[in-house]
């Protein structure tokens, strides 16, 4: 065959085999021989069918294309597995040679196609399956718990667990920004019906005043401004689960009021005789060590052991090892979608500066550093100096010390609330994050300090 | 005996669980784990000699299974993987009706291609399968207009699976010239 043909063709991944009208290989190139030798288990055979018998049974049409009756043949995406056991895809075409009744086999090797073929086809089946099979959707979502540590193992297996028990309580223990609400989610989504409600309610967000009107509903005229009837969370939650965040924070006397309704599984309206019966699985999440409220008596303990049926530790960010660039990979996934950005990730003083760093924000600290950065970035590559991680640490306890004459706490957190929504805009999401607050949480201090 | 290399094709819409029946069948394992099939995968498998009625000749086949990924649409290249079949597995996920009712679209072009092939209906899935009979009724009609027979089949249980290779074999073999 001419040299240049060859080489053409092997630069473009292709090689040639020229065979005669009993399919035996009268040459072959180069590039030919490398492709099928890295894919055949046996010894190189010297007859086109042994080599692909993909070819048996349409020995007729390709002696049509050797006598010139038909134009080509081809075969695409072929599969082999290649000698490591990885998935190898092939295209075959096969020509009328210069030679007449021979032909020219051209092969080539689109395993990168392939595979991009193959990914993308499985990502399409596996939305397919989220959106469409219950169970598949179940199955997976303990998998949006990121990490291979053995703590995150640990609460994987918990939540796997949980999907056989859908009325058992759960209590979630974890600092501030370890992820207690997503976490409570997913057990929800993954043991209950996909129509099942979730109803989550922030005791530290909610004033003492109104949170039992807020659980358990009220009848009209109930109160002064009571004017219509209005169910309560728990009964909204009835048939799915109730999220009570912060439960560390319910007052006292809240907490016999929901152990009630806990112990018998019913309550009443407020201004209402009516019994009213509940059927709702409860998570509770909190931050507090309620061990020891519950020595310093300002947790029931009988409560507490109501709650702690079961109960789940997420580990903090900076105990997680190398799950924080898990973690950081994750979220520059998230931010290249949501700001359209084609950042290809973290450079290798980034990566060492993440595990370096204490995270006492958590996730929630790591996932608003990291959307920072990707708001300002501009190269390929997130460098340590866009983390701005060292501004955050600095101002250190010494710069906050009291004057002499004292302070307002009130007025300090009413001024750096107000800085906050002046930095972002008024928007109270991301006010929320530079504060290292829940939204409900700073919605709850505005309204404290008539700023909303 | 005679051996004889016969090109047998499987059909059917994506997920319907093709490749898991060449897995039970040609290495007598399951993957709980669905991998999307691009282009077509070849597995060889001899089956058991069957005889042939009319001089009563012992044939063995050489069954090359044709894999086939579950085709969106049928262009010139996607009928060569039909072209040359002696034989085809069109196989329908019990558990997802509308997959019986693309079977007519994918035995209509593979017999457009292969006149001569012989078809086998498979209802796979059958392990998970609620017997809903409005979904079996289908299935026999689809059977009836190609003229063939069905069989109701478990991948993950194994259950009918070499039966349906061996049919084919047989009917292969009453066939023989």
């Amino acid at each position: 065959m001419n040299e240049s043909l060859t080489r053409l063709l092997a630069c473009k991944k292709m090689g040639a085999i020229a065979f005669d009208e009993r399919f035996n290989i009268s040459y072959i190139d180069r590039y030919a021989e490398k492709i099928i030798l890295s894919l055949c288990e046996s010894a190189f055979e010297e007859n086109v069918l042994s080599i692909f018998p993909e070819f048996v049974g349409s020995e007729e049409i390709i002696n049509k294309v050797l006598l010139g009756k038909k134009k080509e043949y081809r075969l695409d995406y072929i599969n082999r597995v290649d000698a490591a056991g990885a998935a190898r895809y092939i295209h075959l075409l096969v020509l009328p040679h210069e030679q007449s009744g021979h032909g020219l086999l051209v092969i080539e090797d689109a395993s990168e196609q392939g595979q991009a073929v193959q990914q993308a086809n499985q990502q399409r089946y596996e939305l397919f399956l989220l959106k469409h099979d219950d169970a598949f959707r179940k199955k997976r979502l303990h998998e949006s718990i990121i990490g291979k540590s053995q703590a995150i193992k640990e609460v994987r297996e918990i939540i796997q667990k949980l999907r056989g028990a859908p009325t058992a309580t759960v209590l979630i223990i974890g600092e501030t920004g370890t992820g207690k609400s997503h976490t409570a989610r997913v057990i929800h989504k993954s043991s209950m019906p996909a129509e099942a409600p979730f109803v989550e309610i922030n005791c530290a967000a909610l004033p003492e005043h109104l949170i039992e009107s807020e659980l358990f509903g009220y009848e009209k005229g109930a109160f002064t401004h009571a004017i219509a009837a209005k169910p309560g969370l728990l009964e909204e939650a009835h048939g799915g689960t109730v999220f009570l965040d912060e439960i560390g924070e319910l007052p006292p006397s809240m907490q016999s009021k929901l152990l009630a309704a806990l112990e018998t599984k019913t309550f009443r309206r407020l201004g209402s005789n009516t019994l009213l019966e509940v059927n709702a699985r409860l998570i509770t999440a909190t931050n507090r060590d309620l061990q020891n409220a519950v020595r310093e008596k300002t947790f029931r303990e009988d409560l507490y052991y109501r709650l702690n049926v079961v109960s789940l530790t997420l580990p903090p960010l900076r105990e997680m090892g190398s799950d924080i660039l898990l973690l950081a990979d994750h979220f520059l996934k998230i931010f290249n979608v949501e700001l359209k950005k084609q950042v290809k990730g973290l450079s290798a003083e980034t990566r060492q500066v993440l595990l370096n760093h204490a995270w006492r924000g958590n996730v929630r600290e790591l996932g608003n550093c990291l959307e920072r950065a990707m708001i300002f970035i501009e190269s390929d590559y997130i460098q340590a100096s866009d983390l701005a991680l060292f501004e955050r640490d600095s101002p250190g306890l010494q710069k906050w010390t009291v004057p002499p004459g004292g302070i307002l706490l009130d007025d300090v957190e009413r001024q750096l609330i107000l800085s906050a929504l002046q930095q972002t805009a008024n928007n109270k999401s991301k006010a929320a994050r530079l504060l290292g607050l829940s939204r409900d949480t700073l919605r709850y201090r505005l309204e404290k300090y008539g700023l909303d | 005996m005679i051996s004889v290399k016969k090109k047998i094709c499987l059909l059917g819409s994506f997920a319907v669980g093709k490749t898991s029946l060449v897995d039970r069948f040609v290495h007598n394992r399951f993957e709980e784990k669905y991998l999307t099939t691009v282009g077509v995968k070849i597995s060889q498998k001899l089956l058991p000699p069957v005889e042939e009625p009319r001089k009563g000749q012992l044939i063995q086949h050489t069954f090359l299974i044709w894999d086939i990924a579950g085709l969106e649409k049928f262009d010139r290249v996607a009928m060569n993987y039909f072209r040359g079949a002696a034989g085809a597995l069109a196989v329908a996920d019990l558990t997802i009706p509308e997959t019986i009712d693309r079977l007519h679209e994918f035995c209509e072009k593979f017999l457009s291609v292969s006149p001569q092939a012989l078809l086998l209906i498979l209802g796979n899935k059958v392990d998970l399968f609620q017997n809903d009979e409005k979904t079996l009724s289908k299935l026999v009609k689809t059977a009836r207009f190609f003229s063939s027979q069905y069989l109701l089949t478990s991948a993950k249980t194994g259950q009918q699976v070499e039966k349906a290779f061996e049919t084919l074999s047989k009917k292969l073999g009453s066939t023989y010239e």
